[in-house]
């Protein structure tokens, strides 16, 4: 790693961008310019949050909010937990300890950093840690690898049989930084008692894991104010994605990141909760005045990204999309699977629900709503088993009426790209033109946004979309 | 004597499954070492570990998987679409790692543009990756579906008392297969490394019953008549992704400067070394047995265990270099084999780390190169 990056500490970096970001949200004109100055390649992404109006100045706060409270943790007395995208931190906030959500790192680096993550990703691979392995976890990561972000007291994640590569970059950090961990196994199942059963049993043993290594006893109280919590965000992303079914939409393109980012970082927490609360409102506006969420106002295309999304510098993919007026379905990354889904229609079996009754329901719930996070719940089995990728797919192309299936993902998704060709014919046979993006999604050096872009619009044009 | 391994271990469609064909029996493949054998030899069905050797090209295995996969399982499936398994009467796959277990979609996908290469039965067996005790449980309730899934295919009963003697008949060999391990760790090193891995690999697809009594002659033969004294040779270890590749321990061996005494591979004794209980509940033991040793990094958090058992093995077979290899696209193997590298070479133990992609060593003239650079560095 470059001498000169080692000088700084990598959460204070990001988080001090994001408390400008933040304070640009309520500035004026002026002062925005001049802010805009000093902080040149993160001005594309504040100025694209910022065009969204409350919802991404709200964006912008809880974001420079979690990285406070990530820098203070040690500080205040709180612990700090890795962990990963597809577990809830929900239990992070009941136990009072911080989480720190590889994956969304590594893609804010990659969305505000020139240079991206690029340093964190190679100096995993100084280390002995694969270079093929996933870029989502392998930029942030190298940063604490290195010393350079904030001391990880322990690490929670929950993808072995799920998604190995994933497991695999935790169990690396636990091995080579002497951190206790601790990781859910999912079964290769869904929807039946067996499968639930199992679900609980791992999850109230982590709980003693955390417990054990926060120094926090789960208490009844705290861990009903989280759940409560997030059914209040549940029924706002229920009413988001009953909006996303409108044609045209009026729910714009980048609310996507809003909602999964919020949820990754914020989930059972108020912040998140007013977050959505802004997406609802601002759409409901647009949907009240039958307008389309895209800034043109036409929508032309609706594209589901059956996996994840593209972090090129700024918010360039999202931009990319609504310049060219495609409406952007969701992903793997924005669905929740709660019981009140306006698309589990057919998916009962996968679902969950929130249940505050007392302890034993609460862990039951906050268990069965993490083993339906995204990809523990969706890519565990193969692909055309019941509840799996594919009949998910499927069941959410109807319900949000799509044009198209796009993938994208990163050379390391061992477990997507075992199965997308056979996924990617099954859409085709199902009517929807499917394009597999073979960038990083995490890394631009793998293939520039530019090229990446060229081939969507090659896709677009070829398969007569545009 | 020798040959019968060899012929079982560098051939797909081996004298001994085509005679096992012949006399008009079923034979069964699995993907991945946590399947229990066992289970198939109870009822006569012969259990053949899958493998890739004989590849020659990969347009199947491309065509199926995507591009950023470990190459075993597509030597896998391309050998499938050539039909080169049509001596299967099933097959079982797991969830040994993200690569493999997709061999399950990808196979059944293939089967719908190549007529017949999907065998009649075709399981997938959920091993979780942990061994608490809901992960044990959950280990036992699939081999109890397994075992009902293959009594009603294949119209059999898999009783407790069979399942028992099945044991016996595998640790049998797993004993010898001890005695084996046992002579390499000696000074004089009466067996080299390749045949060693040969006769160790012919174990995954040989009758049991033969295999033992071949051990048993090959082991006595040792006995009175050593092979040609290995002393002043360079002792390595073979670690890292899974190999059942007799070629690139020979192309180690063939520098005359080395060795093998030891490897810790999934098709060499790592599985074997362990006896499953002769008692009590063979479901249970085979669970215990099978599960229970977490040799595999697919179970994750146990790296300090592994580490812990390496030094072991490299202790009792005064191992003095280690050869870590990995199939390019594998993480685990890859990732582990750097920490591996880390904590060894701390203790002033020589490591070379090798990606390689599984298959024909079309990669020789590289790997040799290495192979001898790290030999020169270790004198």
């Amino acid at each position: 790693m470059r001498p000169e990056i080692q000088e700084y500490n990598f959460d204070w970096m990001l988080g001090a961008l994001m408390d400008v970001g933040s304070k640009v949200a309520d500035g004026t004109e002026k002062e925005v310019d001049r802010m805009n100055r000093y902080v040149p390649y993160f001005a594309g992404m504040t100025k694209s949050i910022l065009g969204e109006g409350r919802p991404g100045s709200t964006f912008l706060k809880i974001l420079s909010k979690y990285f406070r409270n990530l820098l203070t943790a040690h500080d205040e007395g709180r612990k700090i937990a890795v962990t990963t995208f597809c577990f809830s931190p929900s239990i992070c906030y009941a136990l009072d300890v911080i989480p720190v959500t590889l994956e969304v790192i590594t893609a804010l680096a990659g969305m505000m950093w020139r240079r991206g993550a690029f340093d964190y990703l190679d100096y995993g691979c100084e280390l002995g840690f694969t270079e093929t392995s996933c870029s989502a976890q392998r930029g942030a990561l190298g940063a604490y690898l290195a010393g350079l972000g904030e001391e990880i007291d322990f690490i929670v994640c929950d993808t072995p049989g799920v998604c190995d590569t994933n497991a695999n970059a935790y169990a690396f950090a636990a091995a080579y930084l002497d951190r206790p961990l601790y990781q859910l196994n999912y079964p290769q199942i869904l929807g039946e008692e067996r499968s639930n059963t199992y679900h609980l049993e791992d999850y109230r043993e982590m709980v003693r894991f955390m417990e054990k290594h926060s120094g926090n006893t789960l208490s009844e109280d705290r861990l009903r104010e989280v759940l409560e919590e997030i059914d209040k965000q549940d029924a706002l992303i229920a009413d988001l994605e009953d909006m996303l079914r409108l044609v045209p939409t009026p729910v714009p393109t980048v609310y996507n990141l809003f909602n999964y980012g919020g949820r990754f970082i914020f989930s059972g927490w108020p912040d998140y909760t007013r977050l959505l609360e802004d997406m609802v409102e601002s759409a409901r506006d647009k949907a009240k005045a039958g307008l389309s969420g895209l800034k043109s106002g036409k929508e032309k295309v609706r594209a589901f990204l059956c996996y994840i999304d593209h972090y090129a510098l700024n918010l360039d993919f999202w931009d990319w999309l609504d310049a060219h007026g495609i409406a952007h379905m969701g992903g793997i990354l924005s669905r929740n699977f709660r019981d009140n889904g306006c698309y589990i229609g057919g998916l009962e079996g996968s679902t969950y629900s929130v249940d505050t009754t007392n302890m034993d329901t609460m862990l039951d719930s906050i268990a069965q709503m993490n083993a339906r996070m995204p990809m523990v719940r969706s890519i565990r089995g193969p692909y055309d088993r019941p509840n799996m990728w594919l009949e998910e797919s499927l069941a959410l192309a109807k319900v949000f009426q799509v044009d198209c299936m796009i993938y994208n993902g990163t050379p390391g998704c061992r477990n997507t790209w075992g199965m997308i060709k056979p996924f990617a014919r099954e859409m085709e046979k199902h009517g929807y033109p499917t394009h597999i993006m073979y960038c990083d999604a995490f890394d631009g050096r793998v293939e520039s946004w530019e090229a990446t872009a060229a081939r969507l619009e090659e896709f677009f044009k070829v398969r007569g979309l545009l | 004597m020798k040959e019968i391994f060899y012929d079982a271990a560098t051939r797909v469609a081996s004298q001994p499954i085509i005679d096992w064909k012949a006399s008009g029996r079923k034979v069964v493949g699995y993907s991945c070492s946590y399947v229990p054998a066992e289970i198939f030899h109870a009822v006569g069905l012969l259990p053949v570990r899958l493998r890739g050797i004989e590849t020659r090209s990969m347009e199947i295995g491309d065509a199926y998987f995507g591009p950023y996969i470990c190459s075993f399982p597509k030597c896998i499936l391309q050998l499938a679409g050539e039909g080169k398994f049509s001596f299967l009467d099933g097959a079982i796959i797991t969830p040994g790692c993200d690569s493999m277990r997709r061999l399950d979609d990808c196979w059944r996908k293939a089967g719908e543009d190549y007529e017949g290469i999907v065998p009649g039965y075709f399981y997938y067996f959920d091993v979780p990756h942990k061994t608490a005790p809901h992960g044990m449980n959950w280990f036992i309730q699939e081999i109890k579906n397994l075992i009902s899934s293959v009594e009603d295919h294949f119209g059999v009963s898999i009783t407790k008392d069979k399942l028992q003697e099945s044991i016996r008949v595998y640790n049998r060999a797993r004993r010898l297969l001890k005695q084996i391990e046992d002579l390499r760790s000696s000074r004089d090193v009466p067996i080299s490394g390749t045949d060693a891995f040969a006769v160790t690999v012919a174990g995954t697809v040989m009758p049991r019953e033969e295999y033992t009594m071949r051990l048993g002659e090959l082991i006595e033969g040792l006995n009175k008549h050593p092979g040609p004294n290995q002393r002043g040779k360079k002792r390595l270890m073979v670690i890292g992704s899974i190999s059942d590749d007799i070629e690139l321990i020979k192309l180690i061996e063939d520098s005359t400067q080395a060795v093998v005494v030891a490897e810790n591979l999934c098709f060499g004794v790592r599985y074997e070394g362990n006896e499953i209980s002769e008692d009590g509940d063979p479901i249970e033991a085979l669970a215990r047995g099978y599960l229970g040793e977490s040799t595999c990094p697919r179970m994750f958090g146990k790296y300090k265990a592994r580490l812990r058992a390496l030094k072991e093995i490299i202790e009792r077979a005064n191992v003095e270099g280690v050869v870590m290899q990995n199939i390019r696209f594998c993480d685990l193997h890859g990732s582990e084999n750097g920490l591996f590298e880390r904590d060894l070479e701390a203790i002033g133990m020589p490591c070379l780390k090798l990606e390689r992609e599984y298959g024909p060593l079309v990669e020789t003239g590289r790997v040799k190169m290495r192979l001898d650079a790290f030999l020169e560095r270790m004198s």
